[in-house]
């Protein structure tokens, strides 16, 4: 999966600036879009495009529970978010419904990685390589059941073995 | 080789495990709210499919209600389509629901342990962070997002990585506890451990220093173990735990059979073991005051606002965020705290709008008035908590002293409903999120213990409240 960086040089992303709690009453996924990023970054929706992946450092996504996070990056064209860390309830959420791909990276890719290059990650092998510097970095590989969940495209078309 | 409580509880609940790998877990209670449930229920009906246990799953509406006169229409349309949407949502799956009129309506976490719904050793979960609150009566309390919300909603379980156990003692005694409180005890774990401190695991909290604790100071440690980053926050239960929840509306019939299983098993075990450790020495802390823009920049009241370099120790991302949060707070390195003049006073949220709370704010209050240029509100974190703070004449003291009274209501702890900040406006808070634009755009939080911000609001800037008479 290929995408164009925008780099948050930065720990502790909370979900209150990636989506101010005033839209939390938006259920037009569409319009919640237009909204993503507004507390940090309010050039966001002008500057993503679809199929861009957001870098940033530790403890992605603190805070609140609530799931608009990572739909209002998901509809505005994010695939994938690369972090140091993640706050837990963020990564279930964004896995669990199938919104954006969360990727635990090391300071390696953190560092190495620009805002705008292009990179190409590739889960079966645990590797994202930037095609604009011709680096390759290791990912931390998703657990077996989050690997499936993810696989099966969300929670809710997981079917668990039987086994 | 012994166990933690939160193992115990983990291992009672278990229905599929496998190693390295999410376990599918069993809930016992499920809290729901108008904010996080539509959706939810969306999908329910999409896939026809029923509420599995509409026994354990309890309603109320607490994020986007004006927390002004009750029988006046909400104005907010988008608000009123959420709240009729829960009304809705309850009817057709037969869910009980205390709505914007019942007398058991509140904030969610402060509803759920004074109805008894809230039981030790239980699982328990909602669409909402500040979840962990519920681990104050020894339950495995959980936030999740609405993905989860549905999967329990159609099947009683969510699948879940295995937290690891994380053991926090409080060790000491505080010189001056209507001062020094339980909100300045956990700013503190945070402040040293940082907001991803507990990030993957689940925080007991232990030692003389929580024993000593009242069950509604206990509720706001726990809750703000969701801001170190821990999925959940425990406490072992003990008699204190077993008197608060005796006699209430959902208080088992056989519970006192209950409380003797749970004496004997509900607490780690002397060998059990925690995979991660912090101390902290509560002998001489002071209030503690946030400055930044996340709970771990908090710092003494008798300090003054760190210089970035400082605070980061090395840490040039550290270093960064803090000059980006002094940007948004406007705050000079330097500067005392108690210089720090501010414009609104927030008392409420499920961290600090219990009766307790009110109560201690109350003591700083009585007999004063606000300063000229602050505007302050009280907003009891449940209607059954506004009620019983009026029986004690605690409304009055406050609307004496030129403070609001507010119905029941999350209020300005997030910016969602009528209640919020104007840009630029510093306000002193007793809810838990200093982040950026929480309590409105531009918005400006300091968090603090309900008697700092009652004696800021008092004084019009902050103000080391050990100096004033509580007693």
């Amino acid at each position: 999966m290929k995408g164009n960086i925008i780099k948050y040089a930065q720990d502790n992303i909370d979900t209150d600036v990636i989506i101010p709690g005033q839209y939390l009453k938006v259920h037009d996924y569409a319009e919640l879009a237009t909204h993503a990023m507004e507390g940090l970054d309010p050039n966001f929706h002008s500057k993503v495009k679809n199929g861009d992946f957001i870098l940033s450092g530790k403890n992605f996504g603190c805070g609140s529970s609530r799931e608009h996070a990572p739909i209002a990056l998901s509809h505005s064209g994010i695939k994938a978010v690369l972090a140091l860390s993640f706050a837990r309830i963020f990564y279930r959420n964004a896995v669990d419904g199938a919104f954006l791909l969360p990727i635990e990276i090391e300071h390696d890719a953190y560092d190495g990685i620009s805002e705008g290059d292009e990179v190409d990650i590739d889960i079966s092998a645990n590797e994202i390589k930037n095609l604009t510097k011709n680096q390759t970095y290791k990912m931390k590989p998703f657990s077996e059941i989050i690997g499936k969940i993810i696989a099966a495209g969300g929670l809710f078309k997981y079917k668990p073995d039987q086994d | 080789m012994g166990k933690t409580l939160f193992e115990k509880i983990w291992e009672s609940h278990v229905v599929v495990e496998k190693p390295n790998n999410p376990s599918l877990i069993y809930i016992d209670r499920h809290l729901i709210h108008e904010v996080t449930s539509p959706q939810a229920f969306d999908g329910l009906r999409m896939n026809n499919r029923k509420v599995r246990r509409p026994d354990l799953t309890i309603a109320t509406m607490d994020h986007n209600v004006p927390t002004n006169d009750r029988s006046l229409p909400i104005l907010d349309q988008t608000s009123a389509i959420q709240i009729q949407t829960l009304e809705k949502n309850c009817k057709d799956f037969g869910i009980t629901l205390f709505d914007i009129n019942s007398p058991n309506q509140g904030i969610v976490h402060v509803i759920g342990p004074q109805l008894g719904i809230t039981l030790p050793g239980s699982t328990i979960v909602c669409g909402d962070s500040h979840t962990s609150t519920h681990g104050a009566f020894g339950a495995l309390a959980l936030g999740i997002g609405t993905s989860d919300v549905e999967h329990v909603l159609a099947s009683q379980t969510i699948w879940l990585e295995k937290p690891k156990p994380f053991e926090i003692k409080i060790k000491g005694k505080r010189k001056n506890p209507h001062a020094v409180t339980a909100k300045d005890i956990v700013l503190s774990i945070i402040k040293n451990i940082g907001t991803g401190g507990g990030t993957g695991t689940v925080i007991e909290y232990r030692g003389e220093g929580i024993e000593d604790l009242s069950m509604e100071q206990r509720m706001t440690i726990c809750n703000m173990s969701i801001e170190a980053g821990a999925r959940a926050g425990l406490i072992a239960p003990d008699e204190k735990t077993f008197d608060y929840l005796r006699g209430r509306k959902y208080t088992p019939k056989n519970y006192e059979s209950l409380v003797e299983e749970w004496r004997e098993y509900l607490k780690t075990d002397n060998d059990a073991t925690f995979e991660k450790q912090f101390t902290l020495h509560i002998d001489d802390i002071a209030p503690q005051v946030s400055w930044g823009t996340n709970p771990g920049m908090t710092c003494d009241v008798t300090e003054s606002v760190p210089f970035p370099d400082e605070f980061a120790h090395g840490d040039p991302n550290q270093e960064k965020g803090a000059e980006k949060a002094l940007n948004y707070m406007n705050l000079k390195p330097g500067t005392p705290i108690e210089d720090i003049k501010i414009d609104r006073v927030f008392i409420g949220s499920c961290t600090n709008a219990r009766l307790e709370d009110l109560i201690e704010a109350s003591k700083v209050v009585r007999g004063q008035k606000i300063s000229p240029s602050v505007r302050a509100m009280v907003v009891p974190g449940s209607q059954m908590v506004k009620k019983q703070a009026e029986e004690m004449g605690l409304d009055k003291i406050f609307i004496d002293a030129n403070f609001e009274w507010r119905e029941a209501g999350c209020s300005m702890c997030l910016g969602m409903n009528p209640d919020i900040l104007s840009p630029g406006e510093r306000c002193a808070s007793t809810s838990n999120r200093n982040f950026e634009g929480r309590q409105g755009t531009g918005g400006r939080t300091h968090l603090v213990s309900p008697v700092m911000a009652a004696a800021a609001a008092i004084k019009g800037h902050f103000v080391d409240v050990r100096k004033m008479d509580l007693n």
